[in-house]
């Protein structure tokens, strides 16, 4: 750099490719942080939406219904926990709750441990939601078939709930994709935090941030591509081929 | 007395809460019989199909399958109910599937039959309701009638010893119903054992091999056909016949 830049303009795109190497690796913290914490949050939110869903018969085991309703109870607790308080705090209290008990985890992995936890409370109200906007008459056609109730939700239920899901579980990695930027409280090097850093020497945060609005607007442009592009990919075809092989004597 | 029946219902009772939907239900079905079960709306016809597939649990009394009381066990109920289809009013056919996967899903995934056999049984099947050539089609994309007549081969390619009907042709179009119940009447004449809730009383009246007319959560007839149409005894029979002689 030969020329001080004299406006705004110029020192966004200065500080954008002087400290260039500290927003990338501040995306590749991100995508790394909100891919993986997305994605098992998924997984939880998926199981802890099941447990929530299972209904406890009398006709169970004892075991069975002791070890159901402890899961159902720690499902609810959970839930109520991490949708009732802020991402920040939660961060906070994970990552210090875990080191001042004496594991020695370091930021990155506490941040996505925060990501998943809260994911995971959010997916599973949405699960149980997209489970019982599916017909009971699918599970009971499949039940009619000697399918067991756990097959039943495997293999008819979920499928179908997955598919009226797919567009808030999008909505949720987008969410995600922005709220890593509170994982700075923890020291997670994603891009608010580099951006801080990078706004410090020159004492220019507003170019800075300004850099960092611009990279999180590509990436979610990006991704909103991305899924609306899946989306339309899962959607059942509008036309079928008759099988004429079969045509014979049919009306 | 030797229990010769496919399924004997005994003293069976069920309730929701307080309300009380049946009573005191003895009855059985032999094999190769077309029972047809008639009866006003909320008198509990559904819920004894239900309480017989078991997707309602009774509240008292017993169902035997071949003598053999069903026990409460999960395993037992697939198994049985693997032997004892359904078919529904709203079809039920998985909407995530085509004609096809709907007709292998069964025979795949509970009887594991190889791909090969679950496909040609499948296909045979579709063929004798004319549905075959819509394997590759979604539910979504048929009419009533031939969802309705994919959720009977789905039935069938079990192999079902039973097939249960409850109302298979009240949601239809009225030009579609005939095709649903020359499936079913071709049904009884190669004697596969039907237990049929249905307010066709034609159908019951010439297919049927035996009537059960249902009140209030009692069956009050158990009789042939010719027997129920040309003298009912009990009145809540007469009175819904005349109704229907009248509408
Ligand atoms: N899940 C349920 N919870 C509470 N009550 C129920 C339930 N299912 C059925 N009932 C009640 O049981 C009674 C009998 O219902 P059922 O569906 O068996 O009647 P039905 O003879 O099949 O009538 P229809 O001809 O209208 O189908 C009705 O009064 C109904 O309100
Ligand atoms: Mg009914």
């Amino acid at each position: 750099m030969t020329n001080t830049p004299t406006n705004s303009f110029e020192w966004v795109w200065f500080i954008a490719q002087k400290y260039s190497e500290l927003f990338i690796r501040g995306t590749w913290i991100t995508l790394v942080v909100s891919v993986i914490g997305t994605l098992t949050g998924f997984l939880l939110g998926y199981a802890v939406g099941m447990i929530e869903d299972v209904s406890i018969s009398k006709d169970d085991h004892p075991v069975k219904r002791c070890i159901l309703g402890a899961l159902k109870a720690a499902a609810k607790v959970y839930v109520e926990l991490f949708r009732g308080t802020p991402m920040i705090v939660q961060a906070m209290i994970v990552f210090y709750g875990l080191r001042q008990s004496g594991f020695e985890i370091d930021s990155i992995s506490a941040g996505i441990l925060v990501t998943l936890l809260n994911t995971g409370a959010y997916m599973s109200e949405t699960v149980r939601a997209g489970i019982k906007s599916i017909d009971p008459g699918q599970r009971e056609g499949a039940l009619a078939l000697g399918m067991s109730p756990v097959s039943a939700m495997f293999h008819i239920i979920l499928p179908q709930a997955f598919k009226n899901i797919v567009p808030e579980m999008a909505n949720m990695f987008l969410t995600n994709l922005k709220m890593t930027s509170v994982l700075n409280v923890i020291g997670v090097q994603e891009l608010f935090l580099q951006a801080k850093t990078a706004g410090g020497t020159y004492y220019k945060y507003l170019e800075s941030y300004l850099v960092i609005a611009i990279i999180y607007l590509v990436l979610c442009f990006v991704f909103s591509r991305i899924f609306t592009l899946v989306e339309k990919k899962m959607a059942n075809k509008k036309d079928y081929v008759l099988a004429i092989e079969y045509m014979e004597n049919t009306q | 007395m030797k229990d010769t029946s496919i399924i004997r219902v005994e003293e069976l009772g069920k309730s929701f809460g307080e309300h009380q939907v049946l009573r005191k239900i003895d009855f059985s079905v032999e094999k190769g019989e077309c029972v047809c079960i008639l009866g006003s709306s909320g008198s509990g016809k559904s819920t004894l199909l239900r309480c017989i597939n078991q997707l309602e649990t009774q509240t008292c009394g017993k169902i035997y399958f071949h003598g053999q009381e069903l026990g409460r066990k999960q395993k037992e109920i697939n198994t049985y109910r693997s032997k004892v289809g359904m078919v529904f009013q709203s079809f039920n056919l998985f909407n995530n599937m085509t004609v096809l996967q709907n007709c292998m899903e069964g025979t795949r995934r509970v009887l594991h039959l190889p791909k090969e056999e679950a496909h040609s049984r499948a296909i045979t099947n579709l063929k004798s309701v004319g549905m075959a050539p819509f394997i590759n089609a979604y539910p979504a994309q048929l009419s009533g009638g031939q969802k309705q007549r994919v959720a009977i081969a789905r039935g069938l390619c079990m192999n079902p010893e039973v097939l249960l009907f409850d109302e298979p042709t009240s949601a239809l179009d009225p030009e579609m119903v005939g095709d649903v119940l020359n499936v079913m009447k071709s049904l009884a004449k190669e004697n596969l054992t039907m237990l049929i809730v249905t307010h066709e009383m034609d159908f019951a009246r010439d297919v049927s091999s035996r009537v059960l007319f249902m009140d209030r959560g009692y069956i009050v007839e158990d009789v042939p056909p010719e027997e129920f149409f040309t003298a009912p005894k009990h009145p809540r029979a007469k009175e819904f016949l005349s109704r229907f002689i009248a509408g």
